[in-house]
């Protein structure tokens, strides 16, 4: 007894074709067929919907299910879609329930007792647990029942969201036609031949006379057909990375279309996350080349993030600085997820740009002008008069006490990065009398102040020494000049402003 | 008027004139004003003229300014001002434009303030001429009225301070006849 008293199973049929269908949404109304092999001897493995009403079933040939549906579209199987489809599938159901079993490609156990204070009554939950699953691509059938194997025989027929109530599992069971379930070999025909064609006339049969004729298949038809669970029920651990991969049919050898693929694995994995009420603080993209070898580029995010837009940009900075080597044949985008967090505003203070909007906008503005002229700066500790150090940005809206009430209205400096070299006349006790060359061709001293000494880093190669002047010019300028004692230069150093 | 009051969010203010006129110190004291309320503001600095430690003696707290500089490309600052003007939470987007400023055409400056306004953002552009011509809300001229030094007149030991005359000459919906007078330490 496992203790499982009320269980949801969410099945989606034709998992491989749907999970095509989820990575390309424009496949989802046309018959689609996932074929494996190599030509001529390809064989469809499955197939969605509009391909089955079109008689094309599987292990078909690909020729014989063209022939019977010209629209159908054809896809290659792929285990890194299906994985993914399956992950998202996982994820879903566990943004409702702690407890969930993962029993193969589309077809998981949901452990709902207990939820109904939290969600509300067995058909909410149904209901809820299909909309998480279309959140993410995936078409869902629900059955609520209080076994699994009550759950997954009912949910083969359950076209909505569907309650078996406690207590009434083999009611129901009972009507369910023998043909509606796949068997093992041989079963399916033996209870053909014996004339049964229910569950319930299976159910009534004795045990011990069907394993006597049918072995252990025979036991285990009497299982599904009671509704009976014979397994324990296996808890579902989500790792901590979530990955979500394409393997791509062409190869890809531009960055704009290598966006464009990357922009849909990132809706289906945020939409994951969403679900999972996660966000992603860091991101990790594996591209899959043409030459064989992979191209890993890491990326930590500002902030933990759960929309596509901004890590898109990211990304595609990162690849723009960085490009893959040869044309790309597969991505798998990995996130690592931490628990959302909820920042409630305050009223009454300064608003702050967002992180994820910084991030992006100063992704953006590295590209144009270089990672060494973007940033946040703090003064350096030293006495050199350029001398700066770059800091992080603050964003929060905490108003700084010691800046509170400052009023001073400090006359500014245009300084010039490098200096410019100048020609200077001095008058005869060696002031400044004529600047040659600085904002004007030439321009005569009104007033000067000075000279100040200062010097620095006189034990270092990169020793400095100079006297200052605050000069005024008559261009109507007020200049400081700087005269280098080590190279004996005279240097437009500021302009007052 | 205080030296800040002239500051409107969701509005475009041009501050010009000729170097050493005061408007670097105009700029300085709309940082100050926006950072001490705990504002987030950027500053385009197209020639990268800004002197960190004259705009902490300012009081502008540095840490809470994003400092763009663009190495002398007006096309990079006007891409950069756009950029930040269109991403929400800046109090303050500054474009220092220099000597040589580029001029925006109208459909261009239109669109800046449009973005201003979504933003809510107060845009600052600092030049020796006018960028946005019609877009702005506010432009001020600055001119240097007197130097102060200290020490005898023939030979001054030291530069006190400057004071300069900011005249309005466009004012949206009002006429620009404001002027009123600024003192600046050294």
């Amino acid at each position: 007894m496992d203790g499982v008293t009320r269980v949801a199973c969410v099945w989606v049929e034709s998992f491989a074709a749907a999970a095509v269908a989820r990575a390309e949404p424009a496949l989802r109304e046309i018959p689609l067929a996932i074929v494996t092999g190599t030509p001529p001897a390809r064989r469809v493995v499955d197939a969605n919907a509009a391909a089955r009403d079109a008689s094309v079933r599987e292990d078909m040939g690909e020729a014989e299910a063209v022939a019977r549906c010209p629209a159908l579209v054809r896809r290659g199987a792929s285990d890194d879609i299906v994985a993914s489809a399956r992950r998202a599938l996982l994820d879903a159901c566990y943004g409702l329930s702690p407890r969930i079993e993962d029993s193969g490609p589309g077809l998981v156990f949901v452990d709902i007792a207990g939820l109904e204070r939290l969600l509300g009554a067995d058909d909410v939950i149904a209901h809820q647990l299909a909309r998480a699953a279309r959140s993410v691509g995936l078409p869902a059938r629900v059955a609520v029942a209080g076994t699994r194997t009550a759950a997954r025989v009912a949910v083969r027929r359950a076209t909505r969201p569907s309650v078996i109530p406690p207590g009434a599992e083999a009611a129901t069971l009972a009507s369910v036609e023998v043909s509606a379930l796949d068997w093992p070999p041989g079963v399916a025909e033996a209870l053909a031949r014996w004339g049964i064609a229910s569950l319930g006339e299976i159910a009534a049969l004795s045990r011990a006379a069907l394993a006597a004729r049918l072995g252990a298949a025979g036991l285990a038809a009497h299982d599904v057909a009671s509704g009976r669970d014979v397994t324990p029920f296996q808890p579902w651990t989500p790792p901590p990375f979530w990955e979500e991969a394409q393997a791509l049919d062409w190869e890809i050898d531009t960055l704009p279309a290598l966006e464009a693929v990357l922009e849909r694995v990132l809706e289906r994995l945020t939409a994951r996350l969403v679900a999972a009420h996660l966000a992603a603080d860091g991101l990790q993209l594996r591209v899959a080349l043409a030459s064989g070898g992979h191209h890993v580029r890491a990326l930590t995010l500002a902030c933990p993030m759960d929309e596509p837009r901004p890590m898109l940009t990211l990304l595609a900075h990162e690849l723009a600085a960085r490009p893959p080597e040869t044309a790309v044949i597969g991505v798998a985008l990995q996130a690592h997820a931490v628990p959302r967090r909820a920042v409630p505003g305050v009223l009454g203070r300064s608003s702050a740009p967002a992180v994820r909007d910084l991030a992006t906008v100063l992704a953006r503005l590295v590209a144009l002008v270089g990672a060494e002229n973007v940033g946040a700066i703090a003064p350096a500790d030293s006495h050199h008069p350029d001398a700066f150090a770059t800091t992080m940005l603050r964003v929060d809206a905490e108003a700084d006490a010691e800046d509170a009430g400052r009023d001073d209205d400090v006359l500014a400096f245009r300084r010039l990065r490098p200096p410019r070299v100048i020609d200077v006349e001095t008058d005869a006790t060696g002031r400044p009398a004529v600047v040659h060359g600085a904002l004007s061709a030439v321009a005569r001293v009104c007033d000067c102040a000075g000279p100040w000494h200062v010097s620095g880093d006189w034990w270092d190669r990169d020793r400095w020494a100079r006297e200052e002047w605050d000069v005024a010019l008559d261009d109507r300028t007020v200049v400081r000049l700087a005269r280098d004692l080590l190279r004996g230069e005279w240097l437009l150093d500021a302009v007052y402003d | 008027m205080t030296q800040t009051s002239w500051l409107q969010r969701g509005r475009i203010t041009e501050i010009v004139g000729p170097l050493s006129s005061g408007r670097t110190s105009l700029l300085l004291a709309a940082l100050r004003a926006v950072t001490a309320a705990a504002g987030a503001a950027a500053l385009i600095d197209a020639d990268a003229t800004l002197d960190p430690a004259c705009a902490t003696r300012a009081g502008v707290a540095l840490d809470r300014v994003l400092w763009v500089r663009c190495g002398g490309r007006r096309e990079a600052a006007v891409a950069a001002l756009d950029l930040l003007v269109r991403c929400p939470g800046f109090a303050l987007v500054a474009l220092d434009a220099g000597e040589t400023p580029p001029r925006l055409s109208l459909a261009q400056a239109f669109r800046l303030r449009q973005a201003a306004r979504r933003a809510d953002v107060a845009v600052v552009l600092v030049g020796r001429h006018r960028v946005a011509g019609a877009g702005a809300a506010l432009a001020v001229r600055t001119r240097r009225q007197e130097l102060a030094w200290a020490g005898p007149r023939r030979r001054p030991t030291r530069l006190i301070g400057m004071r300069t005359a900011v005249q309005v000459i466009r004012k949206q919906g009002a006429p620009s006849t404001d002027r009123e007078e600024h003192w600046w330490t050294a």
